[in-house]
């Protein structure tokens, strides 16, 4: 019986085979189990910072209350002498439209007794060039 | 040495570690990978042993202190991985590792990423009856043509313990080969 030697025979390999490519493919399926690189996330809720945002919103908030308060009361009422300036000077409402559309209420309140002394009147006629017509009317 | 620290420093460093990596990758596949396959046996577990390894050795990266060669820390990381990964097959199937290792041994000849002649098989059915440090040793040795101080290295065994254990898994291979 030939002893076997080690020594006298050639290298004997393993007899392991590898798929084809499969080393070519092998580290991108590591890599893919990678996580992605480091970024550092700064949280907007670390404490000391947070503190700083909640007051400056705060702050914010509590100046706009104002403001939006008079937005509002704004919106709803108009002031009534600016009303009776628009409709005087800007407006193309005439005085006849505005008689049309007064009810008969309106008219009552309106009736002022209105002292007026002769000679202020004489001052006004006076003045007024269309004296004619105002004689004929 | 220097060019070792300067690579571990690029794997450290969050915005090199990925880049890093994979050259370190592409560079200790194929060796990491002989050395799983020396121990499981198949090619499939290799794949799934060699993939933890490469995970386990990012993780860690952090932690290796440089008090051994790089490639000696991942070496053992990835014999670790493939011992531990016998033991557990042989916990599941219930049976101790020994006899795992020689069902694969017996199907080895119908393995198909297994093309070994007559002589191959019969090596390979020879260390298989080794215990199992030997048979690493010899593995090491034999397949992978290690230096007898980088084995010392992985496997934390004196040079002369190694040079013994070789030479005794050398007498016992020849025998059963002879015999066989």
């Amino acid at each position: 019986m030939k002893t076997f030697k080690l020594d006298n025979e050639p290298k004997i390999e393993s007899g392991f085979k590898i798929p084809d490519h499969y080393f070519e493919n092998f580290s991108s399926k590591i890599m893919e189990q990678m996580p992605e690189d480091e970024i550092k996330v700064i949280s907007i809720f670390q404490k000391r910072n947070f503190l700083y945002y909640a007051a400056a919103v705060i702050l914010v908030i509590a100046l706009l209350i104002p403001a939006v308060n008079n937005w509002s009361t704004n919106s709803s009422e108009i002031d009534s002498v600016e009303l009776e300036n628009y409709i005087t000077y800007q407006s193309n409402v005439s005085q006849y439209d505005l008689i049309n559309n007064l009810e008969e209420e309106d008219i009552k309140n309106i009736k002022v007794k209105i002292a007026i002394e002769d000679k202020a009147i004489e001052d006004v006629l006076s003045l007024n060039s269309n004296l004619e017509n105002l004689i004929v009317e | 040495m220097q060019e070792e620290q300067e690579f571990i420093q690029l794997l450290l460093d969050p915005k090199t570690k990925n880049h890093a990596f994979e050259s370190l990758i592409l560079q200790y596949q194929r060796p990491l990978y002989n050395q799983i396959r020396n121990i499981v046996l198949n090619h499939d577990d290799t794949d799934d042993v060699l993939q933890n390894t490469f995970i386990k050795i990012f993780q860690n990266l952090k932690n290796f202190k440089g008090d051994s060669k790089l490639f000696s820390w991942m070496y053992r990381i990835a014999t670790n991985e493939a011992l531990t990964f016998l033991k557990q097959k042989a916990r599941k199937s219930g049976i101790s590792s020994e006899v795992i290792q020689n069902k694969i041994i017996e199907n080895l000849e119908a393995d198909i990423y297994f093309d070994g002649n007559e002589i191959q098989l019969k090596l390979q059915k020879a260390i298989s009856q080794l215990p199992e440090k030997q048979q690493l040793i010899f593995k090491m040795k034999y397949f992978d043509e290690l230096k007898y101080e980088q084995i010392s290295e992985i496997l934390g065994t004196s040079v002369g313990g190694l040079k013994a254990s070789y030479h005794i898994a050398v007498k016992k291979i020849e025998a059963f080969v002879t015999a066989n």
